[in-house]
This record gives C-alpha cells, sequence and structure tokens, in this order.
C-alpha cells in the first residue's frame, strides 16, 4: 500500500481519570484510505483515545488534528470534521425502514413530506457503495437480525461522508457470515479513501482486514506496526507485555472426586454448541473467551436464564434439568450475573433487603413472617466478612460504589453455601481494592469445597483464579490450559491463533473426554 | 471489554443512613407519609377554623369526621388493592377493580339475598369468586405478559358487561340485603359513631396487608420484582408467580369491598363500582397521592391509608362548604388537583435525588 | 463491487398498504357483517348502515388522535370529560346566541384544543407517567364541564350542527357527513405520520425517546403536538355529538375514553408505543360500532356489547402478541 495523506493525528495524549492514567502520552495517526487497528487488553485506554477521538472527551495534553486543523474536544465539531462513530449497540428505531433511521432528525423533504425518492435515491447509492443489497432499505429494521442492524448503523455513520470512521468492536455480535460482509463494506470504505480505525479482540480478522495495528497497554502505546509484518502471536505479547501473573493462589488439591458440576455436549442455538466441562468440588475452572464468544450464554444456560437446548447437565452424578433459575438454584448452583446493575442489585433497597431477598425460605418463622433480627445479623456479619464499606445493613445499595455493589451481590451468592457457584464477569468495574476482596472470597468459598466456574474476559483474573482455563471461541471450547500457562498462549488461543504452542481443539476434547471416563 | 471503567467506583461516598442538619424539611419531601399526615393537620385545623366562622352550612367536627370514614372503607381498600399492582411493576394497574366490586357484589347478592344462603358462605363465595376474576387479570397481565393497562381494560368491561347482565340490569334489594345494612351501623366510640366497618373490615384488611408487605417474605419478593424484575429473576424469584399473586388479591380486595357495598347500600347493585367515573379511578388516585410510584418497586401501606383519609376528609369538607351538587363537583376538582399536584410533586423528588 | 446478498430469507418491507393487523381486521368485519347479513334481514339496509357509520365517527375522529398518542408510548384518559366540556360550551353558544355553524365548529376546536394542550404541557414538561396526568385532567375536565352547565342540562339545542348529525339532512349521496369526516381526518392523519417527517418521528420516540432525541428529533415539542391533536379532534366529535342531536345531559362522555381506547388497541395500536396505524383504528372502531349495532339489532341485551369489546380487545392483543414473538423468533 502506498503512503497516502495523513488525516487524523493526535500527538502526546494524555488522560487521567480521579486518581488512574488512563492514557500516558499517546501518538496515533489514520491515513485516508486504510484499516487501522486498535487493540488491547480490558483497561489498556482504547476506549479512551476512541472518547478523544470521537469528542465525547476532552484530552488533559496533547492534541487532536484532522487534515491539519487543531479539533476543539465536542462531539459535534469531530462529526463536522468527518469524524463518525459506529458503537457497538446500533441506535436505530425498530418501526422505521432503514432508509428513514438512515436520515431520521435530517429528512430531505418536498413541501410538508418526506422526499422518499430522493432519499431512497442516496439510500441506494449509499447501498451500493458499501456493496449492501438496495432491498434493505425499504425494509423495517425490526424485521432485520442484530447482526444486519449493525451493518445499518455503519451505513448510516457513512452517510454523513466521514473522512474517518471508527468501528468499535463491529464484529463482536455478528455471525460469520455477517462478518464477511461487514468486511466487504470496510474493503469499499477503504476504496472510497475513507479512514477506519478497526477496534476488535478477534486478532484473527486483523490479518485480514487491518493495514496497520496499533497496540495500547496500559496508558501507552507500545507499538505501531503494518499488519503484514507482525503475527497473531507477536501482538498477543505486545498486548501482555512481561506483567508477571498475579501471586499464585495456594494450589489446591482436587479431591479425586465426583465432579460437582458436569456438562456434557451442552448447546444453545446461535450461542455456543457442544460444551463439555467438569468442575470438582474445591476446584476453581475458568471459562475465557472474548465478548461475544458465548460465554456469557453459557453462563445463563448454567443457571436456567437461558437454558441450553441441546446436551446434559449433572450436578453430583444426578442428572438435571434446569428450565428455570428456581430448578437451577433448587440444585444448589448459584449465579453472580454479569451486569450488575441490570441483573444484579435493587438499587433502592437496603444492602439487608438485597442479600435476603433470595433467601426468604431459610428467614421465614412459621412460614409467615421474615426473621428481621436473623436477616440483619446475616446483613451485618457480611458487611464485615466481605469488608463491604458502609454505615450498616439498612443502607440503600445505589448509596454504595461498584465494588460495595458487587460485594453485595456475591453476599447473595453465599448465605448458604452453593454447591457450584458460578460467577459471570466477577470484577468487571470494581475497584482494584474490591477486586482482590472478591478473588480472596472466590478461592476461600472454594476451599470450603464449592465447585467454582468463572466465566471471565479478564485474564489476568482467569490465569490468577483458575485451577484449570478453558478458552471458548464462537462458542465452542477450543483450548485448555493448567495452572501456570502463558497469557500469551491463552489470549492466542481466545483470539484465534490456531498455531500457537497452546492445547489444540482436539487435546482438549480429549482431555475432557479423559475427564469424564476417569471418574 | 470495550467499556474500560477508568473511573474508580470508589468515588461515590456511602452517604445514607446518617442524619443531616435541617433534616425535618428534607424528610418532608421525601417521607411521603409525614408529609401526608401534615397536610392531614393543616387540612383539619383549616375545615375546623371555617367551621368555627359559620362558613360552613353544618358543623364539621369529630362526629362528622367520624361519620365520614364510611366511605374512607372501600376508597382504602381498593387502594390497597392497587398498592399491590403497582408496586407489582412493568405498567402494574388494574382498571377492573370497580367491575369486579360489581360482578361479586351481584354473585353475593344472588347468594345472599336469593338463595337463601346463611352469610358466612355467601362472603366465602364473594371472596372466591374476587379471587377468581382476579387471577383471569393475573393470568393475563403476569403469564401472558399482556401491558396490565389493556388487560385489565378488557376485563373492566367484560366483567362490568357480566355484571349488568347477570340481573338484567336491576338490582337485587330483598329482605335479608336489607337486614345486612346493619352490619355498618355505627358503633358508639366515646361519644363518637364510628361505622362499624371501619373495625370490622378496613382495620383487620390494612394490618393483614401491611403484615404480607412489611413482614412476610411474600412482600419482599413484591418490592424485588418491581424494583428489578431481571434482578429478581437472577435472584431465582418465580417473577410471574409474584406478580399474578398482586392481581389475585386486588381481586380478592375487590371482593371484600363488594360486600361492604352490597351491606351500605343494602342491596347488591349491578353497576356498584361502576357507576359514573367507577372506583377504579379513585383507588388509583390515592395510591399515586399515597406515594404509590407508577414504575413499581415503591409505595407504602402507611401513605395509601393517609392519603384516603386526606381524601375523604377533604370531601367531607367540601360537602359542607358548597351547597347542594356544587360540593360532588368540587370533590372532583379536588380529587384531579390533589393527583396531579401530587405526581408533579413526586417527579421533582425523584429528579432531585436523580441528580445527588 | 458487486451487491452483496445479506439473507436469503424474504423480506417484510414496510412500503405495504396494510399491515397485518388490518387485514386479520378486515377479514373479522368481513365475516361478522355476512354472517350479520344472513341473522338480520335489514342488516343491509340504507338506514342500519348509515345509523352504524354514525355512530362509529365520533370515535373514530378521537381515535384518529389517540393513535398518534399511544404511538409515542402515551394514553389520553380524558377525552371523555374534555368531549363534555365542548359539548357544553358549544351546547349552549349554540342555543342562547344563535351561534352559525362555522364559529361553532371553530369554538369545539379551540376548546378542545386548549384542553389537549394542557394535557400535552403535563405530559411533555412535568415528566409525569400521561395516564397519571389525564386521570387527573379528567376529574378537572369533568368538574370543569359541571361548572358549565350550572347545575341543569342543555335543551332544546336548535339544529345549526344538524349537518354533522345523524339525521337525512347530515348525510352526502347517502352517506354520513360525520362518517365522512372521520375518513377524512383519518386519511389526512395517515398520511402525516406516514409520509411527513415529524409524523416518523412519532414512531422513534415510541421505539425509544432517549435515542430520539439524541438524534435531533424534538421530542417535547412532538409530545405537545399530539396531544393537541387530539383536543382538536376531541373538539369535532363534540361537534358530532351535538348534531346528532337531543340534550346533552350532565353525565355525556363519560366512559368515551374506554371506548376511543379500546378502538385503538384492537386496530393493532401496541400500547407499549412504537407501532400502529390510523388505518387500523378506524377499523376497529368500524368493528366496536358493528358489534354494538349488532347486539340492537339481534335483540341481545345491550349490556352484552361490553362484554364483546372486552373479548375482542383481548383477542386483539393476543394477535398481536403472537405475531410478534414469531417475529423475534426469526
Amino acid at each position: 500500500m502506498t503512503e497516502s495523506e495523513v488525516l487524523l493525528r493526535l500527538t502526546g495524549i494524555r488522560k487521567r481519570y480521579g486518581g488512574v492514567q488512563a492514557l500516558r502520552g499517546v501518538d496515533f495517526d489514520v491515513r485516508s484510505g486504510e484499516v487501522h487497528a486498535l487493540v488491547g487488553e480490558n483497561g489498556a485506554g482504547k476506549s479512551t483515545l476512541i472518547k478523544i477521538i470521537s469528542g465525547a472527551e476532552t484530552a488533559d495534553e496533547g492534541t487532536v488534528e484532522m487534515a491539519g486543523q487543531r479539533l476543539s474536544g465536542n462531539t459535534s465539531a469531530a462529526l463536522d470534521a468527518g469524524i463518525a462513530t459506529v458503537y457497538q449497540e446500533p441506535q436505530l428505531f425498530g418501526e422505521l425502514s432503514v432508509a428513514e433511521n438512515i436520515f431520521i432528525g435530517r429528512e430531505l423533504t418536498r413541501g410538508p413530506l418526506v422526499d422518499l425518492p430522493t432519499q431512497r435515491a442516496k439510500v441506494d447509492e449509499l447501498l451500493d457503495r458499501l456493496g449492501l443489497d438496495r432491498t434493505l432499505a425499504d425494509v423495517r429494521v425490526a424485521d432485520i437480525p442484530v447482526g444486519e442492524q449493525q451493518l445499518v448503523s455503519i451505513a448510516k455513520a457513512f452517510s454523513h461522508d466521514p473522512k474517518i470512521l471508527i468501528l468499535d468492536e463491529p464484529s463482536a455480535i455478528l455471525t460469520d457470515r455477517e462478518i464477511d460482509t461487514l468486511f466487504q463494506v470496510v474493503k469499499g470504505l477503504r476504496e472510497h479513501g475513507v479512514g477506519i480505525i478497526y477496534i476488535s479482540h478477534r486478532l484473527d480478522e486483523l490479518s485480514v482486514i487491518a493495514d496497520r495495528v496499533t497496540v495500547l497497554r496500559d496508558g501507552e502505546k507500545v507499538a505501531a506496526h503494518p499488519m503484514r509484518e507482525v503475527t497473531i502471536r507477536r501482538i498477543v505479547e505486545l498486548m501482555v507485555g512481561h506483567v508477571p501473573a498475579g501471586p499464585p493462589a495456594g494450589h489446591r488439591v482436587a479431591a479425586d472426586v465426583e465432579p460437582a458440576l458436569e456438562v456434557s455436549g451442552l448447546g444453545r442455538r446461535g450461542r455456543f454448541q457442544d460444551v463439555s466441562l467438569a468442575v470438582r468440588p474445591s476446584e476453581v475452572v475458568a471459562v475465557y473467551g472474548l465478548i461475544g464468544s458465548g460465554t456469557g450464554p453459557l453462563a445463563r444456560a448454567l443457571y436456567g436464564i437461558d437454558p441450553a437446548d441441546s446436551g446434559t447437565i449433572t450436578i453430583n452424578g444426578q442428572p438435571v434439568s434446569l428450565p428455570t433459575p428456581q430448578a437451577a438454584a433448587r440444585t444448589g448452583i448459584a449465579l453472580l450475573p454479569g451486569n450488575r446493575k441490570a441483573q444484579g442489585v435493587f438499587g433502592i433497597k437496603s444492602i439487608a433487603f438485597n442479600i435476603s431477598v433470595a433467601h426468604l425460605h431459610l428467614l421465614r418463622r412459621l412460614r409467615l413472617w421474615v426473621d428481621r433480627r436473623r436477616e440483619q445479623q446475616v446483613a451485618t456479619d457480611f458487611i464485615k466478612r466481605i469488608a463491604i464499606k458502609a454505615p450498616g445493613p439498612h443502607t440503600p445499595v445505589n448509596a454504595l460504589s461498584g465494588g460495595n455493589q458487587q460485594k453485595v451481590v456475591l453476599a447473595r451468592q453465599l448465605v448458604e453455601r452453593p454447591g457450584v457457584l458460578v460467577l459471570e464477569e466477577p470484577t468487571q468495574g470494581v475497584d482494584v481494592g474490591a477486586k482482590e476482596e472478591i478473588h480472596k472470597q472466590i478461592l476461600a468459598l472454594a476451599d470450603q469445597g464449592t465447585a467454582v466456574l468463572v466465566v471471565s474476559s479478564d485474564l489476568l483474573e482467569v490465569l490468577e483464579l483458575a485451577d484449570r482455563v478453558l478458552v471458548v471461541r464462537a462458542g465452542s471450547i477450543v483450548a485448555s490450559f493448567g495452572r501456570g500457562a502463558s497469557q500469551a498462549d491463552v489470549l492466542a488461543a481466545a483470539a484465534g491463533d490456531e498455531s500457537g504452542e497452546g492445547t489444540t481443539l482436539d487435546a482438549a476434547r480429549a482431555a475432557v473426554s479423559q475427564e469424564v471416563e476417569s471418574r | 471489554m470495550t467499556t474500560e471503567t477508568q473511573t474508580p467506583d470508589a468515588q461515590a461516598p456511602a452517604r445514607a443512613g446518617r442524619p443531616s442538619p435541617g433534616s425535618l424539611v428534607r424528610s418532608l419531601l421525601e417521607d411521603r407519609v409525614a408529609l401526608l399526615v401534615v397536610l392531614l393537620v393543616l387540612l383539619v385545623a383549616w375545615f375546623f377554623a371555617l367551621s368555627a366562622g359559620g362558613y360552613l352550612v353544618a358543623p364539621y367536627d369529630l362526629s362528622y369526621m367520624a361519620s365520614a370514614l364510611e366511605s374512607m372503607v372501600p376508597l382504602a381498600i381498593l387502594g390497597l388493592a392497587q398498592l399491590l399492582v403497582i408496586v407489582s411493576g412493568r405498567g402494574g394497574i388494574d382498571l377492573s377493580v370497580g367491575a369486579m366490586v360489581s360482578l361479586v357484589g351481584m354473585a353475593f347478592g344472588f347468594a345472599y339475598g336469593e338463595w337463601g344462603w346463611s352469610f358466612l358462605p355467601a362472603l366465602l363465595l364473594a371472596l372466591g369468586a374476587g379471587v377468581v376474576l382476579g387471577a383471569v387479570n393475573g393470568l393475563l397481565v403476569a403469564y401472558l405478559r399482556v401491558p396490565a393497562l389493556i388487560a385489565t381494560l378488557a376485563t373492566y368491561y367484560a366483567y362490568s358487561s357480566l355484571a349488568l347482565i347477570s340481573n338484567d340490569n336491576a338490582p337485587i334489594s330483598t329482605r335479608p340485603l336489607q337486614d345486612l345494612n346493619s352490619i355498618t351501623r355505627a358503633v358508639d366510640l366515646g361519644g363518637l359513631a364510628v361505622p362499624r366497618q371501619v373495625f370490622t373490615f378496613l382495620l383487620p384488611v390494612a394490618v393483614v396487608i401491611w403484615l404480607l408487605v412489611n413482614r412476610a417474605p411474600y412482600g419482599r419478593r413484591l418490592y424485588a420484582v418491581g424494583t428489578n424484575e431481571v434482578a429478581a429473576r437472577y435472584a431465582s424469584l418465580d417473577v410471574a408467580r409474584v406478580r399474578f399473586t398482586a392481581y389475585t388479591l386486588s381481586g380478592l380486595l375487590s371482593a371484600v369491598v363488594a360486600v361492604i357495598t352490597a351491606a351500605q347500600f343494602a342491596s347488591a347493585r349491578p353497576d356498584a363500582g361502576t357507576v359514573g367515573n367507577g372506583m377504579a379511578l379513585p383507588a388509583i388516585t390515592i395510591a399515586v397521592l399515597g406515594g404509590v410510584a407508577i414504575a413499581g418497586g415503591v409505595g407504602r401501606v402507611g401513605g395509601v391509608l393517609v392519603a384516603a383519609l386526606l381524601i375523604v376528609w377533604l370531601n367531607a369538607g367540601i360537602l359542607l362548604y358548597f351547597e347542594g351538587s356544587q360540593g360532588s363537583q368540587y370533590q372532583l376538582f379536588a380529587l384531579g388537583a390533589v393527583l396531579l399536584v401530587s405526581a408533579l410533586f413526586n417527579a421533582l423528588v425523584l429528579r432531585r435525588r436523580g441528580a445527588t | 463491487m458487486s451487491a452483496v446478498a445479506t439473507t436469503a430469507r424474504p423480506r417484510r418491507v414496510t412500503a405495504r398498504a396494510i399491515e397485518g393487523q388490518e387485514l386479520v381486521l378486515l377479514g373479522v368485519l368481513a365475516v361478522l357483517w355476512l354472517v350479520l347479513s344472513f341473522a338480520v334481514d335489514t342488516f343491509f339496509t340504507a338506514s342500519t348502515l348509515q345509523d352504524l357509520m354514525a355512530a362509529v365517527a365520533p370515535v373514530a375522529i378521537v381515535g384518529v388522535g389517540m393513535t398518534a398518542i399511544i404511538v409515542t408510548g402515551g394514553i389520553d384518559v380524558s377525552v371523555g370529560s374534555a368531549v363534555a366540556v365542548a359539548m357544553v360550551v358549544v351546547g349552549q353558544l349554540v342555543r342562547d346566541s344563535g351561534l352559525p355553524f362555522l364559529p361553532a365548529v371553530a369554538v369545539a376546536v379551540a376548546v378542545g384544543a386548549a384542553l389537549g394542550l394542557i394535557n400535552g404541557v403535563l405530559v411533555a414538561y412535568g415528566r409525569v407517567h400521561p395516564i397519571i396526568v389525564t386521570f387527573a385532567t379528567l376529574n378537572l375536565y369533568r368538574w370543569l364541564a359541571f361548572q358549565i352547565f350550572g347545575g341543569e342540562e342543555v335543551n332544546n339545542i336548535p339544529g345549526t350542527l344538524a349537518a354533522l348529525g345523524g339525521g337525512a339532512e347530515g348525510r352526502t349521496a347517502g352517506l354520513p357527513n360525520a362518517f365522512l369526516l372521520a375518513v377524512v381526518l383519518a386519511a389526512l392523519m395517515w398520511a402525516y405520520m406516514r409520509y411527513s417527517p415529524t409524523g416518523r418521528h412519532l414512531y422513534a420516540i415510541g421505539n425509544d425517546a432517549h435515542a430520539a432525541r439524541l438524534q435531533g428529533v424534538r421530542v417535547t415539542r412532538r409530545l405537545v403536538s399530539v396531544y393537541v391533536i387530539t383536543g382538536v379532534m376531541v373538539g369535532l366529535a363534540a361537534v358530532v355529538f351535538i348534531g346528532g342531536g337531543g340534550r346533552i345531559g350532565q353525565a355525556v362522555g363519560t366512559g368515551f375514553e374506554l371506548q376511543v381506547i379500546a378502538a385503538v388497541v384492537i386496530g393493532g395500536t401496541s400500547i407499549l408505543g412504537g407501532r400502529g396505524t390510523v388505518f387500523g383504528t378506524v377499523l376497529g372502531a368500524l368493528l366496536v360500532g358493528t358489534v354494538s349495532a349488532a347486539v340492537t339489532l339481534l335483540g341481545w341485551p345491550s349490556e352484552l356489547t361490553a362484554l364483546f369489546i372486552g373479548v375482542f380487545i383481548l383477542v386483539a392483543v393476543g394477535v398481536d402478541l403472537l405475531r410478534q414473538r414469531r417475529r423475534q423468533s426469526l
């Protein structure tokens, strides 16, 4: 590729949030007609950088220049300068057609009415340029799959005639075929001289689509290379650096007993398939996968939220069916949900309420009323035991920090020590202190004999906690690692580098079946 | 994850649970029951003053206030029914309570007034009918997930129609029903004649609902489902059953009101709960005035009871201030104005809370 | 570059004249009329059909506005009381001051619009749930009507407005003018909601008001406008009611709001907002009117009408829920 003009140039960007230095002097540029991939681990600073480019945040230091013009940090200035962003969640209106969605708020009119022919012609032209099917224009957005809605979002962003287009994890929710379409669209944009910033966790995509790659780590730019000069393996190494894994947790010897949780051939259409795994009492098994890899749906299936449609689940040797969360709870499974705000807390209610709500059958007197003294006692105990920073059990959960809210939700899972504890992203969005405390509790629970399954996209967390790590990609377990696996191996397996020296798919399957047989 | 949470969550200070200076004003703003009690005292004092000044057509005194409690009984009980369904969340509301009062009242009227059943079996029949009618609402709303407004609008039509058809649009006022009026006779309470049903119906119902909502496991589940339905599911609660129960209880409470109304009128009227604007509207008004949030998860029994008392004594005062039919018309005005002001006030308090 | 085939399965296309629910309704109406024509000799006579259309008109007219409100995710239960206010004001003016036709219509529309404006402002700026706001104004407007009535019914109203009534002078080419007015208003509203930018914005608001605001939709202005439009329709319905003749009793309009909402819901508009058409509402009003007429013609107790309306609401919502579920499982 010939060197074309630099459209967007960021110089020496620094940004601090409270006590956290999110970006430490990052330089970044995008040329016209190139796809520039931006990669990095969680917390490396990608989102902050994107927010600064799109004007949603202002840098503390450094400059953002578009075609030599310095940009003031606000969204409309960025839009006017030709920077458009496509976020992960499409912001579309289901009842309006694709064409109407593209023009909402700035409809072309003839007299009092929408000028449908002109609008339609422009949309046709737009869809042609993106290589999308013209018949899409008149379809109601509610009638197309989420994946295609993502493409519509891109078309909408493109209708602003952007010079720079930011795609934030565009492939996370797409099926393979939709990803093919996405790539064709992106290539089409590149041919039109648009500079594209492409953020993705799926590194295997980068060799197909990206021209250059910039790697961020801990708010610093650690490398920028033309894509053809680096391997995925090398990118992974750059991403994780040489951070030592957390202090190895006391190595527990999992008793050579029947697994507390055993899953075989489990699947849910369109989400994950043929998942087999076993967790023994006192064992911590992690399921590691990137966003959209199917780990979340797996956790939800194990708790009966969105039940699996194939395969078997066995608890302590007994086959069980888990059509509802109540059924799962009865078999002794507990789930720490992944989205604290939406799925975890009852915000306006007290800590005591939040902890006791799932255990009212234990706190009943004469089956009639709640034993409030014991309820307070339980809550007070937990506040001490897991160091919830709160004045008392009556404090509403809304008044707590994210980390302490997460501890409250965790406490709810610990009231009756569960036989099997599934944790989905247990420390997402919590501060370091709370993270440590939560990890401590998870390990303590395992020591008491609970079988723990951690579902997480936080690599360091997975390596720190787990006795075994199962890597999921595209809904299937593709690799399995024991204690002491290197970050690079695990990440490479999750990101789709199959040449890596980690355990291969077949070996992982063999290991699982061996495990099943060995009991 | 792309949402890198670099903003430390620990910033949000734990600030609740401690008293602050000047907290009286704030607690009045945030504690609906306290606010309503203050309003109630002001209202009564004002009418006493008007009465003393001779502005009223009849004296507004304790005995008048006591007799006015008669109209509070059905209103407060149906307000509690709305409390249950509105707290259960997802746009909870029950427009059919008035129609259930009519239809159950007719069932009771037939059993007690026509078929010669004794009181207790007839009462049980009425309560059972209320449970069934409420369960139909619950089935539609909780299990079939029909929006509550539509489901109960439909059953409002169906139930009120059945009530009218059941006896060709005619009331049942046979001898047993006329005699039943005795259960609404006043009790002498140190010189004050208080309607008997306050003690035989309202207080027991209020206590039971208060215990259910504040002390029983069901209450916890109800508030959990109304506050955050998804989290309730993740906490292994049977969301549909909790909501179904709320609508069923609303039917049961409507049945209680049906029997009281039949006794008060000394007849079972096919439009007892649906005549005019019906009973549903005032009941919803009282629930909202009592601080029940239309979004679900928030509301207290005490608030509903004080709100009912406020409306009833306000209405009683209005009747004495205006002559003739003007009085009942101004009651409409008062109901609408009070509802609007309290809802605007609710929104303001919520916004203030959201902003801090 | 060749076009990429995104999906192979057949598409549902927006640019259709008729939605699924409307087809179902048309079918139900056709069957109902067919059955009635066999069961009642007099059903397919001019006078029966004229009465039916005249009776349907006010519900359809206000339903036209109510559809827009419900599409934005709102509701207006105060229309019954608002109709009463407009009727008593215009009724007294026509009787006592001899107000001619056009000024009478103008006054009715102005009164309706003013009451709608109050609802709209409270909903859009007060951020109170529309059902609470309009429950409150239902009471307030009823009180207002009582104040204007002054304790008396309005009797002996001259036939100034008979051109919109159900009588002989209220017809053009055999069709009741009121029904023609409803059809014209529905057509205008249909075109507005389908082809004008602000009309399309109503659907966007119902889908996601917050996202709509972010994308340049003037949400508060649109919300106020739909309540005002409904107010205008209330004024016109009031004129039609007066034109129908007879006295104006104090309880006039009571329960009217439920009839209107039932017509809208039966017509396939989602009470959750974002979906629905005026055409469906007109069909819903026709269905409700037909059921009411049928019960009378068949000599059944008129109280049965409400039962049928209730059942039709549930069937309509049930069909809609089923179709949505099928759509989601695609």
